[in-house]
């Protein structure tokens, strides 16, 4: 047909026409040579996300100990497993994103025995608690009292995040997926804690609570998963630390 | 309203004004600019998602395909059916080839530092003596 368009064409099945073929060449180079690069920036701009990791190896731990609820439930173990050894202290939460607090609200003080699998990250331990009727038992007897330290007032720069993803569940990331994977687990129940960028007496993750100990209020979920500054008293209670804050305190770095 | 909240308002702005253009595309504009769709229903409601979000393109696309609709000029009928997408892809291109890695590289770069170790811990007061 005369006249008809001389502009080379790519079709899939026929042979790349001469004139496309430099093309193709230089953007198939930039594009696999770019992403290689985008790849390899991106992966280097993250942080180590440490070793933290559920412990399913472990398989299903069963642990007895003194149970606080305050701030946030805490097993204090008096009787433990192969993993986990006796004066060990246990961040608690539910299967998912959620806390057991509605589960142990009355067995605040007791000895229970709980079975879970755990979660560790360095010297954090942390037991994610079987959904079944079975997975938290009170027991009769007497529960040893847990020493408290308190080692001050501190005024401390970090990041507040929740404890079951900085144990182990995920990885602990920065930016919105982040925060918004943290502030689901922290409505869900999930124990707040805040990782310091300088440790107090060797640690640097405290379990949060109000200045009275109680459990933290909703307006925090605006302020976690960036760096912030914040003030209050740091006490060593069994092997966990908790700060207990003055929100009036709060400062975004 | 601060700023988490206006992206709020206006993404949920932007979604209904997408559910408004997708039900009447979808129920009836469909039917006016590709013939192939005439009769047929089932698949429509899978386009609703797309429209959603891209119904500017489609309200455009709408607009350009009823400006040729009916024509007997075949060139016409070309210019405004393939051509008018066609013409726009390389600025597209070129702004896109900017836009993601600016706002990639913008994005890193904007991320709030790390605070340092140094002070990042300070005790401001000894603990209460034991009475």
């Amino acid at each position: 047909m005369s006249g008809q368009n001389q502009t080379p064409f790519f079709i899939g099945y026929l042979p790349i026409p001469h004139g496309l073929r430099l093309f193709l060449v230089v953007v198939s180079g930039l594009l696999i040579g770019g992403f290689a690069a985008l790849a390899l920036a991106i992966g280097t701009a993250q942080g180590n996300p440490g070793t933290g990791d559920f412990q399913w190896g472990w398989g299903p731990q069963e642990v007895t100990g003194r149970l606080e609820i305050r701030p946030y439930p805490l097993l204090h173990v008096t009787t433990g497993s192969k993993h986990i050894p006796a004066g060990r202290t246990l961040l608690l939460s539910g299967v998912g994103k959620k806390g057991v607090r509605p589960r142990v609200a009355k067995l605040d003080g007791r000895l229970v025995r709980l079975k879970g699998f755990a979660l560790k990250r360095g010297e954090i331990d942390a037991l994610q608690v079987g959904d079944n009727n079975k997975a938290i038992v009170a027991l009769d007897g007497k529960a040893p009292a847990v020493k408290v330290e308190p080692l001050g007032r501190w005024r401390l720069k970090g990041e507040i995040c929740d404890g079951k993803c900085l144990a182990g569940a995920m990885r602990p990331g920065r930016g919105l997926s982040h925060r918004a994977c943290a502030n689901l687990c922290l409505i869900g129940g999930v124990p707040p804690v805040f990782v310091s960028s300088a440790p107090v007496d060797g640690n640097d993750f405290f379990v949060m609570g109000d200045s009275k100990g109680n459990p933290l209020p909703p307006e925090i979920l605006h302020h976690v998963s960036v760096y912030v500054s914040l003030e209050g008293t740091v006490e060593r209670r069994g092997n966990i630390m908790v700060f207990k804050v003055d929100l009036s305190s709060l400062k975004v770095l | 309203m601060n700023g988490g909240s206006m992206v709020v308002w206006l993404a949920t702005l932007w979604l209904y004004a997408g559910g408004a253009v997708a039900a009447v595309f979808l129920l009836f504009g469909i039917d006016r600019v590709d013939g192939n769709a005439r009769g047929a229903y089932l698949f429509r409601p899978l386009l609703a998602p797309g429209v959603l979000l891209l119904w500017p393109l489609v309200l455009w696309r709408w607009w350009t395909l009823e400006a040729v609709s009916g024509t007997s000029d075949d060139a016409a009928y070309d210019r405004g059916r393939y051509q008018a997408v066609r013409a726009g892809h390389a600025r597209v291109w070129s702004v896109l080839a900017v836009l993601v890695p600016a706002v990639l590289i913008g994005a890193l770069l904007m991320r709030q530092p790390v605070p340092d170790s140094k002070g990042a811990a300070v005790r401001l007061d000894a603990p209460a003596p034991k009475q």
